[in-house]
C-alpha cells in the first residue's frame, strides 16, 4: 500500500527502480525509502527481536526504534525506514546482530 | 478548566470570542478560538485591514477589531491551530454561512449535503456545502463554505462526509486498535529484548525502582533502539507503582549519540575524514 494522496504532504515520486529482497526482484520508487518500497509489496516483517527472534515490521518510520534493521548490499544494521532506495540495491532480511566486517 | 483538558470550549469559553448580536448581523466577521498563550502570530500577518491588531506580546492572544473586519477570511487558512473562522449572518432569511478551514480527504463537493459536527465531533444537523476554496496560497488548508440554520452558527464547527469516508480507510484496522489498545501482562515494553510489562512490574515489586537498575538486570534500553521506545514506558511504570512523579525519575546513564551511527564513520572522523563533517 503506498498513500497517493495526502492533505498536508506532496509526494515527488521519482522514476521507476528495482531491487532485489531476498533474492526476489521487486520495483520501486527513485526517493522513497526502502521499507516504503517493501511495504507497497506486502512485505510487512522487516526484522526480527534479539532475544525471542519475534518478528518486527514498520514501526516508527523515523530511524528511532530500530526495528527495520535488514542487511542491504551487504552491510548490516541499515535502519530501512530512513534509507533511499536505489537502483539494483540487495536487501536482505538480518539474521542475529548483523556482522561489522 | 473543561478546555485544558479536553480541547473543547465551553459555551462560556465560546461567548468570549463571539462577535456581538448586533455585529453580526452587519455581515461577515471572524471568529476567532484560541484561548491559548502561545507564541504565534500569523493572524495578524495575514490580515490586510490589521482587524487582527499587531501583538504588543508575540504570547497574547489576537484581538479583532469588529468594526474593522469584513470577514475575508485570509486568516482562515493561515492559522496554523485551524482555530479561526469566519461567521455570515447575513447570507439568507434562514441560513448563516459558516467559512471554515477544512484539512481532510476526500473534500467535499459544492452543493453536497454533509453532516454538521459540533465542537466535539457530534452530529448536529445536516448541512449545506456552498463553495470549496482551495487556491495555492491557502498552502493546503482548504476553505469550506457550509450554510447552516441561524440557531446552530454556534453550534456546527465541522463537517463529516458520510458515505465517501470508507473509500479512505486507514492502514490499521480499527477494531484492531480497540483490542489492542489494553495494556496486559504481555504487553512488551521493550521491543528490542522482548521485555514484557509483567516483567517489568515484578522487578519494580522486587525493588528496583531506577531506570538503572532495570536497565542492567532485564537488558531494557540496551538493544539497538537504545531506549528510545521503552525509556519513557519503564519510567511510568516506576512513577506509578512507586508514587513518584515522573518528572523527579531519570533515564538513567545516557550517553550519546542521539542517533545511531556506525563505528566506522566515528574513526573515520577520528582520521580526520571528510566524509562525516
Amino acid at each position: 500500500m503506498r498513500i497517493q494522496e495526502h492533505p498536508i504532504l506532496s509526494f515527488e515520486r521519482g522514476e521507476k527502480v528495482f531491487f532485489t529482497y531476498n533474492g526476489k526482484k521487486l520495483e520501486g520508487y527513485e526517493g522513497e525509502t526502502i521499507a516504503a518500497a517493501l511495504h507497497a509489496a506486502g512485505i510487512k516483517v522487516l526484522s526480527h527481536s534479539i532475544e525471542h527472534l519475534k518478528p518486527r515490521g514498520f514501526y516508527c518510520a523515523i530511524g528511532n526504534c530500530s526495528s527495520c534493521f535488514m542487511e542491504v548490499n551487504g552491510e548490516a544494521n541499515v535502519r530501512v525506514c530512513v534509507e533511499p532506495l536505489k537502483e539494483g540495491m540487495v536487501v536482505n532480511t538480518q539474521i542475529g546482530k548483523g556482522d561489522l566486517l | 478548566m473543561v478546555l485544558k483538558c479536553t480541547g473543547i470550549p465551553t459555551n462560556e469559553d465560546l461567548e468570549r470570542v463571539f462577535p456581538s448580536k448586533e455585529r453580526l448581523e452587519k455581515g461577515p466577521i471572524v471568529v476567532v478560538e484560541c484561548f491559548q498563550r502561545i507564541p504565534c502570530n500569523p493572524c495578524h500577518t495575514a490580515c490586510s485591514k490589521n482587524a487582527i491588531k499587531e501583538f504588543d506580546d508575540i504570547n497574547n492572544l489576537p484581538v479583532v477589531e469588529e468594526d474593522v473586519c469584513n470577514g475575508c477570511g485570509l486568516c482562515v487558512s493561515k492559522c496554523p491551530g485551524l482555530a479561526i473562522m469566519v461567521v455570515d449572518m447575513t447570507y439568507s432569511e434562514k441560513e448563516a454561512i459558516l467559512k471554515i478551514p477544512y484539512e481532510f480527504l476526500p473534500l467535499p463537493e459544492e452543493g453536497e449535503l454533509v453532516l454538521g459536527l459540533d465542537r466535539e465531533g457530534k452530529a448536529v444537523d445536516k448541512v449545506r456545502v456552498v463553495k470549496v476554496l482551495n487556491t495555492k496560497a491557502m498552502d493546503k488548508t482548504p476553505v469550506l463554505f457550509i450554510a447552516v440554520k441561524k440557531e446552530d452558527i454556534k453550534r456546527v464547527r465541522n463537517i463529516k462526509l458520510q458515505e465517501k469516508e470508507k473509500k479512505f480507510q486507514t492502514a490499521c484496522c480499527s477494531d484492531l486498535i480497540e483490542k489492542n489498545s489494553k495494556l496486559s501482562k504481555d504487553t512488551v515494553i521493550c521491543r528490542c529484548s522482548d521485555v514484557t510489562l509483567e516483567q517489568i512490574r515484578g522487578l519494580i515489586k522486587k525493588g528496583y525502582t531506577t531506570f538503572d537498575e532495570i536497565k542492567r538486570i532485564s537488558r531494557v534500553g540496551m538493544g539497538p533502539c537504545q531506549s528510545r521506545n521503552c525509556g519513557q514506558l519503564v519510567l511510568r511504570e516506576i512513577s506509578q507503582m512507586t508514587g513518584t512523579p515522573i518528572s523527579k525519575l531519570m533515564l538513567g546513564t545516557y550517553r550519546p549519540t542521539t542517533k545511531s551511527i556506525k563505528l566506522g564513520e566515528i574513526a573515520e572522523a577520528v582520521d580526520g575524514g571528510e566524509h562525516n563533517d
